[in-house]
């Protein structure tokens, strides 16, 4: 059976995300085998395959909210394999989740400003010793905030309760705060899941615009409409494990996905 | 516009809720003081019970910067008051096994700085983990310190508790003597004899203008009050402060979903952490402040009632709002003291040949359980968020300048004068 898996491109250029050989069981079962691939900088990379395939598990395992029970994960070079998911964050990754989260209590910038990484306002001593730093900085986060709204033209959202707006709407929230916080690569978790047709193509085109404007993405998506328009390289995970990697067309037509995909053995 | 100036205008701005919550406490405000115009309210008894409101307002506030800010669920505010209490008490007291006939001051710093530790060492094993074991944990944390406050003899006194614990201005230049050095003061509201405002007919009518005489034990109240007044400002200041601030803004994040803060790169551990000592040391610090006043402490101190009463006051007041605490424990206080007058009712119906006596007496305590389970049942039911609950954004003073509109909650940043 595994030698159907031909597995990943290993030994890109320059590489932002490196998985080697990661694993992770619960219990009996074992939702990551022995996967590897990597994410080459300034693409936008699909992670595909079939549902329970390990796709969440391995965000998870890379975002360190899971610890994997084998492998190496490297983000920039730096081996975070274990570590927190903040330090993880640290070397410049990002993840957003499979369900949106609200935020209650707060309105959408108010939700949008925990996004940026490293205020002075989030040390309590400085809230004290330093109160102009922290209300310079807040002014400056409120305005990148305000601007990155108005890019993804929801701006008329920026003060209506964080839990009265969409889901698709959410999506694009989570989107926009996830860029205030500034990383080099964005692991998103099914983005287009659950939303209409028309705010799937606004993401598509924000998505496509912030990777122009050099963001590395890795996205997980069951919408292969939506995948196969935006990424290239496709990484397809089938039972825990890289099945194979290759440009969209490729992919597609590949008699190993399609049996994955139908529920075969691959 | 402000109050002085506008008071009118200020209120039509003001939340139902809130405008509800003013007037109750105006109306209140003038209950009590008709009380002491007609004497049936002592001035030193008032300042006690101002003393107490304040008390419990310390710990609901620091409960509220536990749970309300970051939704962890401590269950032992008893503790840590006792903590603070006992701390203070064992370093400054003629009694105490331990050190004892240090400064006051001494006793602040040694009580805040113990809870830090206790705070800290509870939460190493159980913030890294899911919210339920903090509770679990803390329920713990407050029978051990109760059991060893109990049982610890050669550390606590045990059951005899800790006597002679000094006022907490002892040895400071005036303060120290300020009770008894004030004059006896008589204060006689209406000038020329007493008013009979109505015929004290069905009770309804009554009399003002007795005369009001200030002694020493006033004096001493009075000082008190002013003490906890300064730890209350202080307290309410930073938390207020904090609350609104980045920082604050990672805690309720927190709150509301904790894997999210994580995902943004936020070390919630730690943000957890400093949440909760600081909570504590509020809680702490109203144990400090009870030791001075009551000059005596024991382990009935650390019953886990308090914590009981604290819950109801974060939950009443709105919980993550910091004005709620403040109400919420003044709230708890009114009733818990309130009730004790229950006591002295007596009904009597002269029905001809029997009379029938309807007494409360003894009644006091059940009837105060009775009233908060059915408050925080009409709470649960009709406003679940509580009387005050926060406003609905909270961004850092002066960024702001335009108001979100929306017909619910009030915010009213656009003047930069509001609470939280
Ligand atoms: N925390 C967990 N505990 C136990 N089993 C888990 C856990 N998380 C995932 N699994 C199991 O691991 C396998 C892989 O799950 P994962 O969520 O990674 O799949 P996925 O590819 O993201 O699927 P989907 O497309 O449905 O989101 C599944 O069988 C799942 O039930
Ligand atoms: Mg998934």
């Amino acid at each position: 059976m595994r030698d159907r898996h031909e597995g990943a491109n290993m030994g890109k250029e320059n590489v932002v995300l490196r998985v080697e050989n990661l694993e992770k069981r619960f219990g009996g079962l074992v939702a990551t085998d022995d996967a590897s691939f990597e994410v080459e900088r300034g693409t936008i990379t699909g992670l595909i395959g079939p549902n329970g395939a390990g796709k969440s598990t391995i965000f998870n395992l890379i975002s360190g909210f899971y610890e994997p029970d084998g492998g190496r994960v490297e983000v920039n070079g730096i081996d975070v394999t274990g570590r927190k998911p903040y330090e993880v964050a640290d070397a410049g990754l990002i993840r957003t989740f499979q369900t949106p989260r609200k935020l209650e209590g707060m309105t959408v910038r108010e939700a949008m400003l925990v996004g940026p990484r490293e205020q002075p306002g989030e040390s309590f001593v400085k809230l004290f010793t330093d109160p102009e730093g922290v209300a310079s900085a807040e002014s400056a986060n409120l305005a990148e905030a305000q601007r990155i709204l108005e890019e993804f033209e929801i701006d008329h959202l920026a003060t209506q309760p964080a839990t009265d707006i969409s889901g698709g709407q959410m999506k694009l929230v989570e989107l926009a705060r996830a860029m205030l916080a500034d990383p080099e690569i964005l692991l998103l978790d099914e983005p287009v899941a659950g939303v209409n047709p028309t705010l799937r193509n606004d993401l598509a085109e924000q998505i496509r615009r912030l990777n122009e404007q050099g963001t590395t993405f890795c996205i997980i998506e069951h919408d292969m409409e939506f995948v196969m328009k935006l990424a290239d390289p496709v990484v397809v995970l089938n039972q825990g494990n890289v099945l194979m990697e290759g440009p969209p067309e490729a992919v597609q037509s590949d008699e190993r996905v399609i049996d994955a995909y139908l529920g075969g053995d691959a | 516009m402000s109050w002085l100036t506008d008071p009118a205008g200020e209120f039509a701005d003001l939340t139902r809720a809130e405008q509800g919550v003013t007037l109750f406490v105006v109306a209140f405000a003038i209950y009590l003081l008709f009380g002491l115009l007609r004497g049936t309210l002592d001035p030193t008894y008032f300042m006690f019970l101002l003393g107490l409101a304040s008390m419990y307002a310390l710990l609901s506030l620091g409960l509220n910067s536990q749970w309300g800010f970051t939704g962890l669920i401590n269950f032992s505010v008893a503790a840590f008051f006792g903590i603070g209490a006992y701390g203070t008490a064992l370093m400054t007291a003629s009694s105490s096994p331990i050190a004892g006939g240090f400064n006051p001051i001494v006793g602040l710093v040694v009580a805040l700085v113990v809870a830090a530790v206790i705070a800290v060492a509870i939460g190493i094993p159980t913030l890294r983990l899911r919210a339920d074991y903090l509770a679990i944990a803390s329920l713990g944390l407050a029978e051990v310190i109760r059991r060893i406050v109990l049982n610890e003899q050669g550390l606590t006194n045990g059951s005899a508790g800790v006597r002679g614990i000094p006022s907490f201005f002892e040895g400071w230049p005036v303060l120290a003597t300020f009770p008894q050095s004030m004059p006896e003061t008589t204060i006689d509201p209406v000038p020329g004899g007493s008013v009979t405002v109505a015929e004290p007919v069905f009770g309804i009518g009554f009399t003002v203008g007795q005369e009001i005489v200030l002694r020493t034990p006033f004096w001493r109240a009075l000082l008190n009050v002013s003490l906890v007044f300064v730890f209350l400002g202080v307290s309410y200041g930073v938390l207020r402060r904090v609350h609104r601030s980045p920082w604050g803004r990672v805690l309720r994040t927190i709150r509301a979903d904790e894997d999210l803060a994580r995902a943004l790169g936020k070390d919630t551990y730690s943000f957890k952490m400093q949440s909760f000592v600081l909570g504590s040391l509020v809680m702490a610090l109203a144990g400090v402040f009870y030791a001075h006043l009551n000059l005596y402490v024991s382990p009935g101190d650390l019953d886990p009632i308090t914590t009981f009463y604290v819950w109801v006051a974060v939950i009443l007041g709105g919980s993550g709002s910091n004005r709620g605490a403040l109400f919420g424990g003044f709230v708890v206080v009114a009733i818990r003291e309130g009730t004790r007058f229950l006591n002295q009712i007596s009904l009597s119906l002269d029905l001809g040949a029997t009379e029938v006596v309807f007494s409360f007496e003894g009644l006091g305590g059940p009837m105060r359980l009775l009233l908060i389970g059915l408050i925080i049942v009409v709470l649960m039911r009709f406003r679940p968020e509580g009387l005050l609950p926060p406003q609905r954004e909270l961004i850092w003073p002066g960024t702001v300048d335009e108001v979100p509109e929306g017909p619910d909650v009030g915010v009213r940043e656009a003047r930069g004068g509001s609470d939280e």
